[in-house]
């Protein structure tokens, strides 16, 4: 049951990434054939905010994946000479704070896209709204938690499993 | 509580986290979102985290990150590192320790593609490694050199080191990536004066080389350096020449060596996708700690923290070279537990009111600091270039390499001093700028 939750939630976060990574594809060429046409004719008009709103997607979609990846860097070297199941103890809380925290990143960054979405605010050549991609910051906070979610369960699990105190000397 | 003793508070706790193995993006975030919470409401702390988040992801300033960042997972994809090494090993190969030099100058080149730094040491130490071992060269000597190598991509241009750098600072980025050009430069000559220094004092280091490589093979391994020289002229030309943006020129180099790998054959859809998966941990996982210490320098300075230690500088009575020296001592120590680029942004926005304060150059305190990032990467127990170099270097214990890698960073703290008594060293190029 749990492992196929796993999955699901991998997957989710790497597809998200994927759509990304896709962007970040666009963006070299599209800035490449801006500075190109710019000295030989005209620049692209508005290659400037198709790229920040490119740049938003690749970023805010690929937190989460950062995280599956455990590619977020933290610095090891004092928990590492504690006993495992402290470690995994201090892991659970650690990412508990985490998940409240992302939580209410999630509830923000909807409350501030609805806001934007009520002003109209938009780009200001090709007008687009900005609200889509202000939400992305509530959707990148959400598939961050879930990833969370899954780093918490591992470490609760780990902790009640290293109990013993033999287990402890074997790490 | 006055807000001076909070900002304190928060300080200690982010490193509490942090020690906690917390992500240092998260600690940083984490602390100052509840450190502004403190010090004003629920609706300003949430909204300065979510607004904060939008704003940075969306900087059309970063844009310059993943592009360099790609453009060096390609140009590793297209097998150039390999290639510079070869090249420079014909040349070196019959001096003292040639093997070593020429791991340092193939690693100069590939640096002058190249934005970051950590898979040349990869590629490039899985070519030159095994010929070393070939000519007997003692491990410390050859690791050392190959993890010391790795890290000039920091500081060669084009250089996310820099990118970082010039964002938290507001300078402009093709300045600083200029100014990188000749510091790199001299590091890497003194990395391979001190390679001829330390062979010629223990020759059981690197045996001679007999073999004798002829003018003609020395001068056709040139033709190899076509890829590095074009993108180089492209990106660094473009961006002294006032041609491009940082952002335009690593999205040409990265569509070059895109097509570069291309015609090489060297660019399967599996590897164009693993570069990209490696340019998204990469860039998002540093996109992230820019936006926790955007956040946690807002709640510093809502706590006045910066004014205060400011006011403690301009009353004390040292020379303003000795606060220098503490930054550079401190940035060590840092070094020595910290991911370099991690420890740039985090005390960047305490250490450069400091700097400016006492009258230095911001762009050349910025290759200071990118120096000392690259000795970061070194730096026992935390060193990420040594960590990768053991994954290329079986059997090679990691102290050995921390060992030979020593040496190397000595010449790096020579260098900062060079560059502090000769400031021009690193002004001269930017400052004939348009």
């Amino acid at each position: 049951m749990l492992s196929n939750i796993r999955k699901l939630v991998h997957r989710i976060t790497l597809y998200a990434a994927a759509v990304g990574m896709f962007m970040l594809v666009i963006m070299m060429f599209l800035t490449t054939s801006d500075a190109i046409s710019r000295k030989l004719f005209v620049p692209i008009p508005a290659a400037y905010e198709l790229n920040q709103y490119m740049l938003a997607v690749f970023g805010l979609l690929g937190i989460a994946y950062v995280q599956q990846t455990r590619g977020h860097v933290s610095i090891g070297l004092l928990i590492e000479r504690m006993p495992l199941r402290t470690q995994f103890v201090i892991g659970s809380i650690i990412t508990f704070i985490s998940v409240l925290v992302f939580s209410l990143v999630i509830w923000w960054g909807w409350v501030e896209g609805i806001f934007s979405m009520k002003a109209g605010t938009a780009s200001d050549i090709l007008r687009i709204p900005v609200f889509p991609f202000k939400l992305l910051v509530s959707v990148g906070a959400f598939l961050l938690v879930l990833e969370l979610l899954l780093t918490l369960i591992d470490n609760i699990r780990n902790a009640l499993s290293a109990t013993s105190p033999d287990k402890e000397i074997e790490a | 509580m006055s807000p001076f003793v909070t900002g304190l508070v928060g300080t200690a706790l982010m490193f509490v986290l942090i020690f906690l193995k917390m992500p240092i993006s998260f600690s940083m975030l984490i602390t100052g979102f509840l450190g502004i919470l403190f010090l004003t409401n629920v609706e300003a702390a949430l909204g300065s985290v979510a607004l904060t988040l939008y704003r940075c992801f969306s900087d059309y300033a970063l844009t310059v990150v993943p592009l360099f960042v790609l453009m060096g997972a390609l140009a590793n994809v297209s097998g150039i590192s390999g290639e510079t090494f070869q090249v420079a090993e014909k040349w070196l190969r019959r001096l003292p320790g040639g093997l070593a030099m020429a791991t340092i100058a193939g690693c100069a080149a590939f640096a002058s593609i190249c934005g970051s730094n950590i898979a040349t040491v990869a590629t490039l130490g899985s070519v030159a490694l095994p010929e070393m071992k070939k000519a007997r060269y003692a491990d410390s000597l050859a690791t050392g050199s190959v993890a010391a190598g790795g890290t000039l991509g920091f500081l060669i241009p084009p250089s996310i080191g820099f990118v970082i750098y010039a964002l938290l600072t507001e300078q402009s980025v093709g300045r600083l990536l200029i100014a990188g050009f000749f510091p790199g430069l001299l590091l890497a000559v003194l990395w391979m004066g001190s390679i001829i220094v330390s062979v010629r004092l223990n020759p059981g280091l690197a045996p001679v080389s007999l073999a004798r490589v002829s003018w003609k093979e020395r001068l056709y391994a040139l033709r190899n350096l076509w890829a590095v020289i074009l993108i180089f002229i492209l990106v660094m030309g473009g961006i002294y020449l006032g041609m491009v943006t940082p952002t335009e020129a690593g999205a040409v180099g990265a569509v070059g060596l895109f097509l570069i790998a291309l015609s090489k054959r060297r660019l399967t859809f599996h590897n164009f996708v693993d570069s990209l998966k490696e340019t998204s941990r990469v860039t998002i996982m540093l996109f992230l700690i820019i936006a926790g210490a955007l956040i946690f320098s807002y709640f510093l300075s809502l706590a006045q923290v910066p004014t205060v230690l400011l006011g403690w500088i301009a009353d004390l009575e040292v020379s303003r070279y000795v606060i220098l020296a503490l930054i550079i001592f401190i940035y060590l120590l840092l070094g020595c537990i910290m991911d370099a680029g991690a420890m740039l942004i985090l005390t960047m926005p305490i250490v450069y009111p400091i700097i400016r304060t006492c009258g230095f150059d911001p762009i050349w305190f910025g290759v200071i600091c990118v120096i000392m990032m690259n000795a970061a990467m070194i730096t026992p127990p935390v060193g990420v270039a040594v960590y990768v170099t053991t994954g290329v270097a079986k059997n090679v214990p990691m102290s050995t390499i921390f060992r030979g890698a020593l040496p190397f960073l000595i010449a790096m703290v020579l260098v900062s001093a060079i560059v502090t008594v000769f400031p021009q060293v690193a002004l001269f190029l930017p400052n004939f700028m348009r």
